[in-house]
């Protein structure tokens, strides 16, 4: 919303500077979002002078250019070559002087030098009525009525309104502020400086109004108008349209400025109808029949709905109230008689209707977040008087005033030892008194020092309950001004999230710290990723912003896929990330939200240097990674671990579980899915399900195991095995085979090739032995290795390598 | 003896270890267990009180110039060894493969999260896919309010939306009746808006609630100071305005001193010196009432934030597309962070 400065003070006197006033109504909760000068004509037209054309030559080298010189009264004439067809001797021109900067009508402002055209100086530039910005015209330099004295600054015979607009973030609650007496209030009760409203001086008759108004619809509170008949429809004096121009409003006659002048003035929005186009000789306010078409000031034909409040004569609807007029009753260039309106609608109407049609105007603005039934008549007042100043008409009927049921005052009793309570400050009684009595609230006679009985305006629809009283106050009062507590107070009250946070982080932590980025990627995703079967169980949004964004993800795979893809194609060749989110379900009439930690890993494990060779990424990094990351959580280490799993986004596909609940499936990417995100090497993807991960480590309490104080023993032995044989199975034999003397083991090489057996391969592997209870002796360890020989020999066919 | 001894003292000195093989060939003759050394000690226990004083003397002598020696081998043995590495150009480049990182927004939230744990708030997370109830009409949201439009909202079906606020977590953290309450919530909201440097479908919000008796105004102040004290530093001054929630009553917004220009205007700051941070105020009556919290006994505050804004001061990032594309070249800055 803006503010004109010139204007608001008009209504309060205050010697403060727009940015003093701005900051005052920003500490009030108007909050000032900017302040810009503004200028009727943009520069002031400085530099600008007004000269005689002393000479005028044809230009030796251009046709169409001429060579002059012009005495701006400095002494000695200026050389200026123009372009213009009327230029001649003895005219008194507008000329922009060297180092002068000029605003044009159209296009960028910029600055005259001195310059050489077509080889001839030129000193400056003889204007053009739209070079200066003084309007479209662009038929030749303008000339100036011969008596305009040469040296004069041009804004001498051209003045310039200068004021600023300030531009107020008006929250939804303060219709109240919505217009400079609302501003002003605001100030009012700062400083306490008195609001003056503009007088009226004008006669109204004392004639019944020949328009009978007839409300039909209880959403129009109050309707009162009157006939103002002998207008001349003009443009409005300059006065009005800079006030106009101030606040961004373009100047459309003076009837209807006028509406707008009084409207932005008092917040009361008003309507003139052209008489002659009222049929009847009556208003009625009613609700519109349903179908109805009906055409708006803008041409626009709009079908009504039914629920819109209409203002119609005997025979069709005028208007819709409060919010748009219409085409055919509004003021022309021949409306000689006017019926002025001005009311008060139910505010959650207003709304409905202006929503319903996507109207929104400077009317239903103000209607939607309630206006003041009190300013209806004044206003009227004061919008005839001055149509009747700028149109020369006269007001020819008394007022009629239709107001059925007169909207009460509300009383409030306030508490003020609470307010203490609830500001946690003592604000002195009288400052709390003043307070509301420059808010124009009224602090009854019958109050006592710890409850005042308060009488709210109307125009104060927002405040209805003591804790809006409490903030009236506070806000006024200065919410700078409440002291800060030297002590902290608090009650602490854990919940079970802390856990769950503390645990994301630490995940998060570890990968980063592991060489992978953190992604935060747009939950929001497109449907076409998605099978048929897979369609039916996503949450799709019923207004989404365009097809690629139309689906909750119900996969984290392809976020991953995407910020890879990006950037691959910026030859980031190499990529480790992760991203910590939610995939989104529809199962039957429930949604669920999944939590998953997911990452993705692309190109190279380690880039070549000059002492390493590039290593290419392969499913055992992948593998580590994820193991590391379960074994850093705290996950118990006896898994279940499935290397045969199917998935149907990965190949080479591997699960681990717990007690039957899944914490995590990796493998590669399959090519077929890769290959649409332009990724032709393998792509490593580990998805963890986070609700498991999180059930897991929530049940494992770590508990110290004592240090064996027997040194452990290592044997290595080579086993030659079918191909088909993996190291898990030889793992499992060989720990059932020892349980409480193999601590750890684990494969130093794996061999396959011409120098064994085909179909054989080659596992060198390492058993770390150890007896918590004893030394091993040499005997026992050597019956323990026979045991694992023959365990391997008799489950796996092994033998061992010579 | 004292004759073999000085022999054998003549002939450690004259020997010469050129390698370790030769070390370790010396300390097994001379210094092992069963070395030639070892052997004299035993010896020795035979010997008569009148000789012991000199032998023994000699004896000494013998072992500590054995083991000198040795010591002297090995010591040169392993400078060898370093040796070799010392001509290496130390220059060279290190393979250093990535550091990997948070991503900012979560660095940020985390550090905000964590200044308003050490004050005894709890985390609290609630659900995205919310329905009118939570996210809307139990935060005291008028029927036609127009956050309810639907060009702010998505909309899943007649019920439910994605949540646009946090603040949907406060009212299922109500309903569980836990007062006191004294809650930080994170999460990720929804607002359906074109994607623009400005603006984008979805962003971070961190919500705060605290209800319990005698909560107040003060109260409010003094925890944001706090925060702004922790997070921005001592030198950022804090201005509250009036503004206006649907849920507090009182409302205020929170602005801090510019970082960029320190106050004395720039774009950032649209040339006022200050900055928005946050909006706050006291939970309106309305809310408590709503939530089966009576207002006469408990009072509250709250107060709402978005991680991306801070973010975006904080490390001056000018595009908030920025956050969601994942461009390595983005994330790899926040390596030190």
């Amino acid at each position: 919303m803006k503010i004109a400065y010139n204007w608001l003070l008009e209504l309060i006197k205050m010697d403060k500077s727009p940015a003093q006033i701005a900051e005052i109504l920003t500490g009030t909760g108007l909050e000032v979002e900017s302040i810009e000068s503004f200028e009727s004509i943009k520069g002031a037209l400085k530099g600008i002078v007004v000269g005689e054309v002393l000479t005028c030559e044809k230009h030796p080298n251009a046709d169409k250019l001429r060579i002059t010189t012009v005495n701006i009264g400095t002494g000695s004439p200026l050389q200026i070559v123009c372009g213009a067809p009327n230029v001649a001797v003895g005219q008194k021109v507008l000329v922009a002087t060297v180092g002068s900067k000029i605003y044009p009508t159209q296009g960028e402002p910029f600055t005259i030098n001195k310059s050489k055209i077509r080889g001839e100086v030129s000193e400056g530039m003889i204007c053009a009525e739209d070079e200066l910005g003084l309007g479209e015209s662009h038929a030749g330099i303008m000339v100036l009525p011969i008596d305009c004295e040469v040296g004069k600054n041009a804004n001498t015979y051209f003045p310039t309104y200068s004021d600023y607009t300030i531009e107020i973030g008006l929250t939804a609650n303060r219709g109240d502020a919505a217009s400079h007496l609302g501003v002003a209030r605001d100030l009012r009760a700062v400083t306490g400086i008195p609001i003056q409203l503009p007088e009226i001086s004008s006669q109204i008759p004392d004639t019944v109004c020949p328009i009978t108004i007839t409300l039909n619809d209880t959403d129009c509170k109050r309707y009162a108008g009157l006939v103002i008949e002998g207008v001349m429809v003009k443009p409005s004096p300059s006065w009005l349209q800079n006030k106009l121009k101030t606040i961004g409003l373009n100047p459309i006659n003076n009837i209807v400025d006028a509406t707008n002048y009084v409207l932005h003035t008092l917040g009361q929005p008003l309507h003139a109808f052209d008489l002659a186009k009222i049929s009847g000789q009556s208003i009625i306010v009613q609700k519109a029949a349903k179908g109805t078409r009906f055409v708006t000031l803008d041409k626009v034909e709009r079908t009504l709905l039914g629920h819109e409040l209409m203002i119609c004569d005997s025979q069709k609807p005028l208007a819709i109230a409060g919010v748009f007029g219409g085409l055919d009753s509004g003021i022309t260039e021949n409306t000689s008689a006017i019926f002025v309106e001005s009311a008060y609608f139910d505010a959650a109407s207003i709304r409905k209707t202006a929503k319903a049609h996507g109207l929104s105007t400077d009317a239903s603005f103000r209607y939607e977040r309630g206006t003041d039934p009190e300013m209806v008549v004044y206003a009227l007042k004061l919008v005839a008087q001055l149509i009747v100043s700028l149109s020369g008409g006269s007001i020819t009927s008394g007022i009629s005033d239709i107001y059925p049921t007169p909207i009460a005052p509300i009383n409030l009793p306030f508490s003020v030892q609470r307010f203490t309570k609830l500001i946690g400050q003592d604000i002195p009684l009288e400052t709390i008194k003043t307070i509301l009595t420059n808010l124009d609230i009224q602090v009854k006679e019958d109050s006592t020092a710890d409850l005042l009985n308060l009488v709210i305006p109307a125009y104060r629809s927002d405040v209805t309950r003591e804790a809006d009283i409490a903030e009236e106050i506070l806000r006024i009062y200065g919410l700078n001004q409440i002291a800060i507590p030297a002590q902290v107070k608090s009650s602490v009250t854990p919940t079970a999230d802390d856990f769950n946070y503390q645990l994301r982080n630490r995940a998060a932590n570890f990968l980063s710290n592991s060489g992978f980025y953190e992604l935060v990627s747009n939950s929001l995703s497109k449907s076409a990723y998605y099978t048929d079967i897979e369609q039916s169980q996503t949450v799709v949004l019923r207004n989404p912003l365009s097809q690629d964004l139309d689906t909750l993800r119900f996969d984290m795979l392809y976020s991953g896929l995407e910020t890879l893809q990006y950037n691959h194609n910026r030859k980031v060749q190499h990529m480790k990330c992760f991203e910590l989110g939610y995939t989104y379900q529809k199962i039957g009439d429930k949604f669920t939200e999944t939590p998953h930690l997911t990452l993705w890993m692309y190109g190279n494990h380690r880039i070549a240097n000059w002492n390493t060779a590039a290593e290419p990424m392969a499913f055992h990094n992948l593998k580590a990674v994820v193991l590391k990351l379960l074994k850093h959580l705290g996950i118990p280490e006896k898994l279940d671990i499935d290397y045969d799993a199917t998935h149907k986004h990965l190949y080479q596909a591997v699960s681990i579980s717990k007690s039957k609940h899944e914490l995590v499936t990796f493998g590669i990417v399959k090519p077929e899915i890769a290959e649409h995100f332009d990724l032709n090497d393998p792509v490593f993807v580990a998805d963890f399900n986070w609700s498991s991960i999180r059930k897991t480590v929530a049940e494992k309490q770590l508990k110290f195991k004592p240090i064996s104080a027997y040194p452990h023993v290592r044997r290595d032995l080579a086993l030659l095995i079918e191909e088909h044989v993996s190291y898990a199975q030889i793992e499992k034999i060989a720990y059932k085979t020892v349980p409480n003397k193999l601590q750890s083991m684990d494969a130093f090489d794996v061999y396959q090739g011409d120098k064994i057996q085909s179909g054989k391969k080659s596992y060198a592997i390492s058993f770390v032995l150890q007896d918590n209870e004893k030394t091993l002796t040499d005997a026992e360890i050597d019956q323990t290795m026979s045991a694992l020989i023959h365990a391997f020999e008799k489950e796996l066919g092994a033998t061992l390598r010579a | 003896m004292i004759e073999q001894l000085h022999q054998l003292h003549s002939t450690i000195e004259s020997t010469e270890l050129h390698s370790a093989e030769d070390a370790e060939q010396f300390r097994l003759t001379y210094l092992s267990r069963k070395g030639l050394l070892n052997d004299l000690f035993e010896q020795f226990k035979l010997v008569s009180n009148t000789e012991k004083k000199e032998i023994g003397k000699l004896l000494n002598t013998v072992k500590k110039l054995a083991e000198q020696k040795l010591d002297d081998a090995q010591i040169k043995f392993i400078q060898k060894t370093h040796q070799s590495n010392k001509d290496i150009d130390l220059s060279l480049p290190s393979e250093l493969s990535d550091l990997g990182s948070r991503h900012p927004l979560m660095i940020v939230q985390n550090k905000i999260v964590s200044i308003f744990t050490k004050l005894g708030f709890s985390v609290a997370e609630g659900p995205e896919i919310e329905d009118d109830w939570h996210n809307f009409s139990a935060l005291n949201f008028p029927e036609n309010h127009p956050a309810r439009d639907m060009q702010d909202t998505f909309f899943i079906n007649d019920s439910l939306s994605l949540r646009t606020h946090c603040t949907s977590v406060q009212v299922r953290l109500m309903e569980e009746k836990r007062i006191p309450l004294r809650a930080i919530m994170p999460g990720r909201v929804y607002r359906n808006e074109a994607i623009s440097a400005r603006a984008h479908c979805f962003f971070h919000q961190i919500d705060a609630v605290y209800i319990d008796q005698n909560v107040s105004f003060a109260d409010l102040k003094q925890t944001l100071y706090l925060f702004v004290q922790e997070m921005f530093g001592s030198d950022f001054k804090v201005r509250f305005r009036p503004s206006f929630f649907p849920f507090t009553e009182p409302s205020a917004e929170m602005d801090i001193s510019c970082m960029i220009c320190k106050g004395s205007g720039c774009n950032v700051c649209k040339h006022s010196g200050w900055v928005e941070i946050l909006g706050c105020g006291m939970v309106d009556p309305n809310v408590l009432t709503l939530n089966g919290i009576d207002p006469e006994v408990y009072s509250g505050f709250a107060f709402g934030m978005g991680v991306e804004r801070i973010t975006m001061l904080l490390y001056e990032v000018k595009d908030l597309r920025m956050f969601s594309t994942n461009d390595s070249r983005f994330l790899k800055q926040f390596e030190s962070a």
